[in-house]
């Protein structure tokens, strides 16, 4: 089970990729409201390193994007913005702070170099499956550029555990570890951002409430973003539950709680412990307005979307949530 | 993750993936010219007749594809040939006549053409009108669209075949049909072959003059059938204009003429429907084109009618699919349909839908 969810990171690689590789990002607000620079460079280059690290982990990733369809292209985009988006509020709001990004399963995420590049106040912390980690670190101290910015000093280490960027192992069912974890690496008193892309739907319901809880609750101001499938409340939505069985059947990938925080509403009571400021909007909203017309005709002219209804039975799928304390 | 710094197997392969972007990646790039196939180098002046070895050979063909098997690359050649015989003397507004089932999009989703036929009835007892999106999205548009081209060519007068908006070179080469015959047949040989034949697919139909069939919609250049008549639709579907329009567009809710969403064609309101009827004498317009959950919505207070026939659309939406029955009477009757089990396939062949994950 593990191991079809650390798969997943492939998935979130080659999607994030394929949009680059096709112009959806960066989009013009990355650029100018997160102040983002060199964007795909730093992408492809971690793709560089990893194809001559790992030719099965770059085969995958290579083979995906040469078959992503735009749909898959213009949501990538939109869960990509919107949280760029949602970090950003954060990072103004705690200009001259000091401040903290956990992101919990992070993958092959690279949004920390974008944010300690820019907020030298921020200490940056990338938690995941021991073997995610143990490439990630491969990859980045493997890269002149990478070993550069973070002023790494070794070419060894499994993990990463500089000043200001930490990569470091935990398993997020693991709740006391995780919180033993933080307890050495992360002040309570410092506002902290708290990402989970794609991580929560993944864990069983008790141990990913109890994640939420003692997290959010270890930190005394935070926000936590998170993005994720919701399976669908309306009559006759069969798009949840075909969504388990195919994950299921093909990856032995498993959606504990796909269908018990399958609405909006019932997605945000998972933070409502800890805040009392949550808000969460579905994705196909996000794109209908939040997105502007200008931008969106910049998308269309990328690739013909011909399935546009497919796309809004996707998106209405997918949420935002965001919730500050 | 594993590391595995030396991996010698299939798994390995290694696809081009230009870690340097290029500036300037034109999504489309044509690789074949039109015509390069040969498959219409020698066009008869005449209608293909059926012979006794004719009709042993196409029934041959259908009975190896209902079992969703392939067809040689070389018989692929020779029935996309004998196909050109038979579409290039259609018109660009086919007329047909009643009873005929109509029916949608079905991209490669053969296990549920099987299952439409057998919803329908079979073909040629049946007769049938589809209108278009053969291919693409579905993991058997080669053997989906040789099936409907080998019935088409084996009984003519029995089934129609428009054209889709994905029946287009620049399309399939992003929705899958080209990557499918690939995979397939080691080349891109079959996928020039049907590309070149779907330039001579009629493009709209008329039912007993009533029922106007097509798979997009309207075009703000189009007023009358007869316009339609004149087009010179043997070539690739163009970017813009009537051809590219009758593809592409979709009804909508607002009046006038709109901007398409989908970055071809338009969209259209009820005005614009109810003007087309009105000035055609028709009593409705038929077409595919948009997902509908239900497998048929109307529209325009049912001037026109949307039909899509590929259940759980890409494995993944959840949709009911469709088709229309007209009788002898013009009376309309909708059946609906959920995906076909698919007995004897393993799923772990299958490629999982795409999530975002």
């Amino acid at each position: 089970m593990n191991t079809a969810v650390q798969q997943t990171d492939y998935d979130a690689l080659s999607c994030k990729v394929s949009a680059i590789s096709k112009h959806y990002l960066p989009c013009p607000r990355q650029i100018e409201e997160c102040g983002f620079r060199d964007y795909s460079g730093i992408q492809m280059e971690y793709i560089r390193v990893l194809r001559m690290l790992s030719r099965r982990a770059y085969g995958k990733i290579s083979r995906a994007v040469s078959s992503t369809m735009p749909v898959m292209n213009y949501g990538t985009y939109l869960r990509t913005v919107s949280i760029d988006l949602s970090i950003e509020e954060f990072m103004r709001k705690h200009q001259d702070e000091e401040t903290q990004i956990l992101n919990l399963g992070s993958g092959s995420d690279l949004r920390m170099i974008q944010l300690l590049a820019r907020f030298p106040k921020t200490t940056y912390i990338d938690l995941d499956f021991q073997e995610s980690v143990k490439l990630k670190a491969k990859v980045l101290r493997n890269s002149d550029q990478f070993v550069n910015f973070f002023q790494l000093n070794s070419s060894e280490g499994e993990e990463i555990n500089t000043d200001r960027y930490k990569l470091l192992t935990a398993d997020l069912k693991d709740v006391p570890r995780v919180l033993e974890l933080l307890s050495r690496i992360a002040s309570k008193k410092v506002p902290t951002l708290i990402l989970t892309e794609c991580v929560l739907c993944y864990i069983p319901q008790a141990e990913s409430q109890q994640l939420i809880d003692s997290v959010a609750e270890y930190f005394t101001h935070g926000k936590w973003v998170s993005y994720d499938p919701i399976g669908g409340n309306k009559v006759n939505d069969r798009f949840g539950t075909i969504m388990q069985d195919n994950l299921r059947e093909s990856r032995h990938l498993e959606m504990p709680t796909l269908m018990i925080y399958n609405s909006p509403e019932s997605y945000a009571l998972r933070l409502k412990n800890i805040s009392h400021n949550i808000h969460i909007q579905i994705m196909w909203d996000y794109y209908m307005n939040e997105v502007s017309d200008e931008e969106k005709n910049r998308l269309k002219a990328l690739q013909f979307l011909d399935e546009i209804e497919e796309l809004e039975i996707m998106l209405s799928h997918y949420i935002l949530l965001e919730a500050t304390w | 993750m594993e590391i595995d710094s030396d991996v010698p197997m299939q798994d390995a392969s290694e696809e081009p993936l230009d870690p340097t972007l290029d500036e300037d990646s034109p999504e489309f790039q044509t690789q074949a010219n039109p015509g390069s196939s040969g498959i219409a180098d020698h066009k008869s002046s005449k209608p293909l007749e059926l012979t006794a070895s004719n009709i042993g050979q196409l029934d041959q063909w259908i009975e190896h594809l209902g079992k969703c098997q392939i067809l040689s690359e070389e018989d692929v050649s020779r029935l996309c040939k004998m196909a050109v015989d038979v579409l290039q003397f259609e018109e660009n507004v086919q007329p047909v006549h009643v009873p005929v089932t109509i029916c949608g999009d079905v991209h490669g989703q053969f296990h549920d053409l099987i299952e439409l036929f057998k919803i329908g009835g079979p073909c040629p007892d049946t007769n049938y009108l589809f209108m278009g999106d053969y291919v693409d999205r579905g993991y058997y548009s080669v053997e989906t669209v040789s099936y409907l081209v080998a019935m088409k060519v084996r009984y003519p007068k029995r089934i129609t075949i428009l054209r889709g908006n994905h029946e287009s070179r620049q399309i399939t080469q992003v929705y899958g049909f080209y990557d499918e015959c690939l995979r397939k047949y080691g080349s891109a040989n079959v996928w020039k072959m049907f590309t070149d034949l779907f330039d001579y697919f009629p493009i709209t139909a008329l039912v007993d003059n009533k029922v106007f069939c097509l798979h997009g919609g309207l075009s703000p250049m189009i007023e009358t059938i007869d316009q339609v008549r004149e087009l010179n639709r043997i070539q690739e579907v163009p970017h813009e204009g009537p051809m590219c329009d009758l593809l592409w567009s979709d009804p909508d809710d607002r009046g006038g003429w709109g901007i398409s969403p989908r970055g071809a064609g338009f969209t259209f309101g009820q005005d614009i429907s109810e003007q087309f009827n009105h000035t055609n004498d028709l009593s409705l317009i038929a077409r595919a084109h948009q997902l509908v959950m239900e497998g048929y919505a109307w529209s325009h207070q049912q001037s026109v009618v949307t039909i899509f026939s590929a259940p759980n659309y890409c494995y993944r939406c959840g949709n009911q699919a469709a088709i229309m029955e007209v009788d002898e009477n013009h009376n309309r009757q909708f059946l609906q349909y959920d995906p076909s089990m698919r007995p004897g396939e393993p799923t772990v062949s299958r490629k999982t839908p795409d999530y975002f994950l």
